[in-house]
């Protein structure tokens, strides 16, 4: 370890918690909405951020009413910040519902989301013209004809990436590219060529 | 409601990324500190300078309570030389910003909005991710707060033209595989050129996936092949 090292580990740690929280969940925000597929649900983090946001609502209605002009200017700051946060929050959760497929990564409300919404869907087609159908065309999985009815994400479609930590060579299966990937760098490539190192933390999606 | 975008960031939510950005301000009204969710907000104290984020600042800034400090390479003479670079270089962005020393293995790196690049501190001879947007939000609330508000636009004006007939010229290279080298983009650029880019890249590899499940399967034949020497040595 250097002195580089040394002093970044000081000022990492100088950066307060909601700050740090701050830059995790923008990115998982903006991962959810450029990656093809779901990502691992941030539990501990949205456990905070909500707590906060929960605690900052209650400040706002604490206040509200308090006709002094200047509590009244910070609470056009704070509630300018929280729908800020809201808004973060809310998109985070509609670009997961929209690929909301896996249980294994998703949260208690987005399992109980996926359920009933499946459950609504199929009794709809079923009774809306499902059921006049012969049993042979009535299933909504069929894999006949090589052509399977279920959506999958395209886990090979290209995205836009930077590295937060020098990851080494890049190496995209089936094809001659192979490249070096330095801390900055920003590419064009499969999502499948850079899944393990945006799950790890090392590449962001922008 | 799922959101019902395709993948990517709308121009708009670029925006609200860049409003993260941290600006020097230079108030003119007292300020007690503040909790916000985001980290504390230290009291603001005229004319003591203060970094905080662009979004407070535009919202000091419209109720005149603050001036905006522009960063150092917002100035026209950082834009031209920056703009000279871009015009001599025709394969490559200008070099963004050095970066902070490398956090170690296990603290949170930071990158873009959190980088402190547009500060009254910034470097003052590169573009930073959100060069187009804080410059164009900028002279749109605080053009008062620039010496030459007219001229910086136009240069910013060049920049983009010249540095989106790069990221054009750029379709050329593309390739089934990806792997375009685009450092130095900036987020409005990746925002626009992005449906485009990736939507080449796709299509090639669809059109070229038949050669490559072949491929695939040699390779792994091969592989399988030296195992089997390796077996018998």
């Amino acid at each position: 370890m250097d002195i580089d090292d040394l002093l970044a580990e000081v000022t990492a740690d100088a950066v307060p918690q909601e700050t740090r929280d701050l830059q995790e969940l923008t990115r998982g925000w903006v991962a959810e909405r450029v990656a093809p597929e779901l990502l691992p649900w941030p539990d501990a983090l949205m456990e905070r951020v909500l707590e906060r946001v929960r605690k900052q609502i209650e400040l706002v209605e604490d206040q509200t009413g308090n006709m002094d002009p200047k509590t009244n200017f910070k609470l056009i700051i704070i509630q300018t910040e929280l729908e800020r946060f809201k808004f973060l929050v809310r998109s985070f959760l509609r670009a997961r519902m929209k690929k909301v497929d896996d249980p294994m990564l998703l949260s208690p409300s987005e399992y109980q989301y996926l359920t009933a919404h499946q459950a609504l869907l199929s009794n709809h087609y079923s009774s809306s013209f499902l059921s006049q159908f012969p049993a042979a065309l009535q299933r909504l999985d069929d894999t006949t004809g090589g052509i399977s009815m279920v959506d999958k994400p395209d886990e090979d479609a290209a995205i836009f990436c930077r590295a937060l930590r020098d990851v080494g060579e890049i190496f995209v299966e089936g094809t001659d590219q192979r490249f070096e990937m330095k801390r900055g760098d920003i590419r064009v490539v499969r999502w499948s060529a850079v899944r393990t190192w945006v799950l790890s933390g090392d590449v962001e999606l922008i | 409601m799922a959101l019902p975008l395709p993948p990517g960031l709308t121009p708009p939510e670029i925006a609200f990324l860049c409003e993260m950005e941290l600006v020097t301000v230079i108030p003119r009204q007292r300020l007690e500190g503040l909790e916000l969710l985001g980290g504390s907000l230290p009291p603001l104290n005229p004319p003591h300078r203060t970094a905080m984020p662009l979004w407070l600042a535009l919202l000091l800034k419209r109720q005149r309570r603050a001036n905006i400090l522009p960063p150092p390479w917002l100035s026209p003479h950082s834009l031209a030389a920056i703009l000279e670079h871009e015009t001599d270089h025709d394969d490559t962005f200008s070099p963004p910003p050095r970066l902070p020393p490398a956090p170690s293995s296990n603290a949170l790196p930071f990158s873009a909005p959190f980088l402190s690049h547009a500060t009254a501190d910034a470097a003052p001879d590169a573009l930073p991710y959100h060069w187009l947007e804080l410059g164009e939000m900028l002279l749109e609330a605080a053009a008062d707060d620039f010496e030459d508000p007219d001229n910086v636009r136009k240069l910013l004006r060049g920049l983009r033209e010249v540095r989106m007939s790069k990221l054009r010229k750029r379709v050329e290279d593309l390739q089934a595989g990806g792997g375009v080298d685009m450092k130095g983009v900036g987020g409005m650029e990746v925002s626009e050129g992005r449906a485009f880019v990736t939507g080449v890249i796709d299509n090639l590899r669809r059109i070229g996936a038949s050669l490559e499940q072949q491929r695939r399967d040699r390779d792994r034949e091969e592989t399988a092949d030296s195992d089997d020497d390796d077996m018998s040595m």
